[in-house]
């Protein structure tokens, strides 16, 4: 009984441990408790992050944001908004070979009987190459995709991509011009604009250009059936407003198809109505006239000219188709397209004043317009004395592109004044370029008689579409082979103008190298070849351009016939 | 105490309803939102398609087609000059009927028997100038009226009076045609009976206006009264 209870004193050591434990819970009850906390923590951010998501998120069938429409490279359309290029989804074929799973033979057997173009041997010669990725075809057709998707072998790769495609096909090619298989522009308005097809913010809307399809569609069947008639090596055609500059068709023959522009040969390629330079002859010789009316050298339609039936000049001699012979007019000069007469006016003009004239028209630089394609001209340069003043009189010695001859029609018809040519459509989004007066009005007026008199009673009887008051001058110029003027080969050229009463559209054809036949009497020149181009294309554009043919309307030719010697 | 007991809950039932209403409200809006965006996807491919088909159109319906149809099969040309009108009114003039020459008409002359023909009275008409008051019931109006025609009519040969024939046969030369029968001797009264030619005096066409019912007795001289001139 009196024996020590040892559970009543612990000992010292006991009283220890009790303390130790006593620690030990508290801090596992911390420890417990920073745990639970932690997850109510975790519990806590998940539900008021799904609290947020009911309440502010999407919902599960969510489209992976909305569908942009901007195409991947801008379109490109006519002046009434009918598309000239456009971006579509194509679909491509591509092969990767470490994902086949199928008999290999069999594949490329199959393969080589959807896509001809390679035989079996190659295709399983790339089914067992190791390399990850093959193009089989690019803008594959939707028959061949359906039936590659139905091999069902996952080592066939079926994907779109942006591709470039030319609605109207070779239609105004080399305006439009093309892109390289990466889509960057390469020639024409793709390559002038490519910088604004690109532009995410831009490309939404198409660049509408000054074009009419349907102007183009005329000037170019015409032109391209005068081609093979008389087996042309080349042509180009200009239409244009000659108030606005705006081109409302432009053309360089041989056609390239832009879907496929790298199959077109370089011929094909080059476009004769910019970048091309030629002699364009007698079509320069209203220009020489009104040059020398507006200097007050020629002072009226009727000013007499010596015409001798040759002309020797600084050791050369100067010809003519139809030698006068005699004192011929300005207006007989102009009708009978004399080289001789226009020479002697080209040299009472003087070079300073020709040059000055010329420089002002934009002849002596390359022609303004937004392609990146364009010719330097070739002039007489530093040396321009007596007999290249009198050359280039007639057009000869000074090599401009097509569109240069239709600007500079504009500018001697709209009443004087130069303007740059566009290929964008002239509206409230973009002006007419800056012109500058080159010609008085005056002489703008007196010249549609002229050229009016050239279609009625001269050279260019053929280019006359009834109604439609053409006035115009054909040109034929001899083309260089060799260092010598060809006798044979020619390059012919007509400057349309039309209506002639109010002027309004300037129609610029070209043939190159054009052969005889049988209709037109063995003649190579411009009034048997292209001026039938002209008429047919105007009776055809004109309508669409508004303009109503009638058979009572005329310039003033009383300005000019008084002064026209009637042989018979 | 059990009052405040149930405050609790209360609370925290309104406070749960409300926020179930939000979170209602908030689901409503966001499917009506998923709706729209879905409306808007469906236009988006909608307009996609019809660009789709719009290039497909005009790849198919190109110009150079069209042009190469036309040159093959269709064969449609410009317009020539002559095709333009000035206008409706220059278009209505090109459906009104051909107005043929009134000559080519027929020439009706309205006759009656004239019983007391003065024999020396100039020679030829078609002219009615028998006086109102010689028995007009006579003769049915049928009877009065004469057609003319190439052929000689079997009225014009049995007139009563036997100068009628004569006056009358050139009367139908006045259509124009010369006769086959009688030609010969009525050359020179075909030449008089020009219709043409401008009446020779006044006075027939004065008279010609009421030719039955006037009474032409009182002028005796009678001439050619052609219809055409009322």
């Amino acid at each position: 009984m009196n024996a020590p209870t040892p559970a009543l004193v612990a000992r010292p050591e006991r009283l220890r441990l009790v303390g130790q434990r006593r620690q030990i819970l508290a801090l596992m009850h911390q420890r417990l408790m920073f745990g639970m906390l932690l997850f109510a923590g975790i519990i806590a951010i998940i539900a008021l992050r799904l609290i947020w998501l009911a309440a502010f998120g999407d919902h599960a069938g969510r489209k992976g944001g909305a569908i942009d429409l901007t195409p991947e490279r801008g379109d490109i359309v006519d002046r009434d908004g009918h598309a000239l290029a456009r971006t579509i989804d194509a679909w491509i074929v591509g092969l990767q070979p470490a994902k086949v799973i199928g008999n290999k033979l069999d594949l490329a057997r199959k393969l080589a009987q959807l896509m001809p173009e390679k035989d079996e041997a190659a295709y399983l010669q790339m089914l067992r190459s190791g390399r990850s990725f093959y193009y089989l075809r690019r803008r594959a057709s939707p028959s061949l995709v359906a039936a590659i998707n139905s091999l069902g072998e996952p080592g066939l790769a079926l994907q779109r991509e942006p591709d470039r495609l030319y609605p109207q096909l070779s239609l105004a090619a080399h305006v439009v011009g093309y892109t390289d298989i990466d889509g960057k522009g390469n020639a024409g308005i793709e390559r002038a604009f490519d910088e604004q097809l690109r532009d995410p913010a831009r490309r939404g809307q198409p660049i509408v250009t000054s074009v009419s399809s349907r102007v183009q569609q005329a000037l170019e069947h015409e032109l391209d059936a005068a081609k093979t008639h008389f087996s042309a090596i080349g042509a180009a055609g200009v239409v244009m407003n000659i108030h606005t500059g705006e081109i409302l068709a432009m053309t360089s023959l041989p056609q390239l198809n832009p879907n496929a522009a790298g199959q077109g040969s370089p011929e094909a390629r080059f476009n004769r109505a910019t970048l091309g330079v030629y002699e364009l002859g007698s079509t320069f010789k209203p220009f020489t006239v009104a040059m020398a009316m507006d200097s007050g050298v020629i002072k009226s339609m009727g000013q007499m000219y010596n015409c001798p039936k040759q002309l020797h000049v600084a050791g050369r001699t100067i010809n003519d188709t139809h030698p006068f012979g005699r004192a011929c007019s300005v207006a007989e000069i102009m009708k009978e397209s004399s080289n001789i007469g226009t020479a002697q006016i080209a040299d009472q003009l003087g070079s300073a004043r020709q040059k000055e004239f010329l420089r002002k028209m934009g002849f002596l630089d390359k022609v303004q317009i937004e392609l990146k394609e364009r010719g330097r001209t070739l002039t007489p340069g530093a040396q321009w004395n007596q007999i290249e003043r009198m050359t280039v009189g007639y057009g000869h010695g000074i090599a401009v592109t097509p569109l240069h001859l239709a600007t500079g029609y504009a500018t001697l018809f709209n009443g004087g004044i130069y303007r740059p040519a566009t290929l964008l459509k002239v509206d409230k989004n973009h002006a007419p370029g800056k012109g500058h007066r080159v010609f008085s009005e005056e002489t703008s007026y007196k010249m549609r008689a002229l050229l009016r008199l050239v279609v009625t009673e001269g050279t260019g009887k053929k280019a006359d579409a009834p109604g439609y008051r053409v006035g115009g001058k054909t040109g034929t110029a001899q083309k260089i082979i060799g260092g010598h003027y060809s006798n044979s080969v020619n390059v012919t050229s007509f400057a349309g103008v039309f209506p002639m009463d109010e002027p309004r559209y300037v129609v610029v054809v070209m043939l190159d190298e054009p052969k005889a036949t049988p209709e037109t009497f063995g003649f190579t020149t411009a009034g048997w070849n292209v001026a039938p181009v002209v008429s047919k294309t105007v009776s055809r554009i004109a309508p669409m351009l508004g303009v109503r043919p009638d058979k009572n309307r005329e310039p003033n030719l009383a300005e000019v016939l008084p002064f026209v010697h009637e042989d018979k | 105490m059990s009052a405040r007991g149930f405050g609790s809950v209360i609370w925290a039932g309104a406070v749960a309803g409300a926020a179930l209403g939000f979170y209602l409200v908030s689901l409503n809006v966001a499917s009506e939102r998923a709706e729209l965006e879905q409306v808007e996807t469906k236009i988006a491919l909608a307009q996609r398609d019809i660009r789709l088909l719009q290039t497909e159109i005009g790849t198919r319906g190109r110009l150079a087609q069209l042009e190469r149809w036309n040159v093959k099969f269709i064969r449609l040309s410009a317009p020539t000059a002559d095709q333009f009108v000035e206008g409706g009114f220059q278009l209505a003039t090109m459906v009104t009927p051909h107005k043929k020459p009134a000559i080519e008409a027929p020439v009706v002359l309205a006759s009656a028997p004239v019983e007391q023909v003065i024999p020396n009275r100039p020679k030829l008409t078609g002219d009615a100038d028998s006086p109102a008051a010689q028995a007009p019931a006579a003769k049915s109006a049928s009877d009065m009226m004469y057609v003319a025609s190439y052929g000689v009519s079997d009225k014009a040969l049995t007139r009563p009076t036997s100068t009628k024939p004569v006056m009358l046969a050139p009367a139908k030369t006045v259509a124009n045609k010369p006769q086959a029968a009688g030609a010969a001797t009525k050359s020179a009264k075909t030449a008089t009976a020009d219709p043409l030619a401008p009446l020779p005096t006044a006075k027939p066409k004065s008279k010609g206006s009421a030719p039955t019912a006037s009474a032409a007795a009182a002028t005796p001289k009678r001439s050619l009264k052609d219809s055409d001139s009322d």
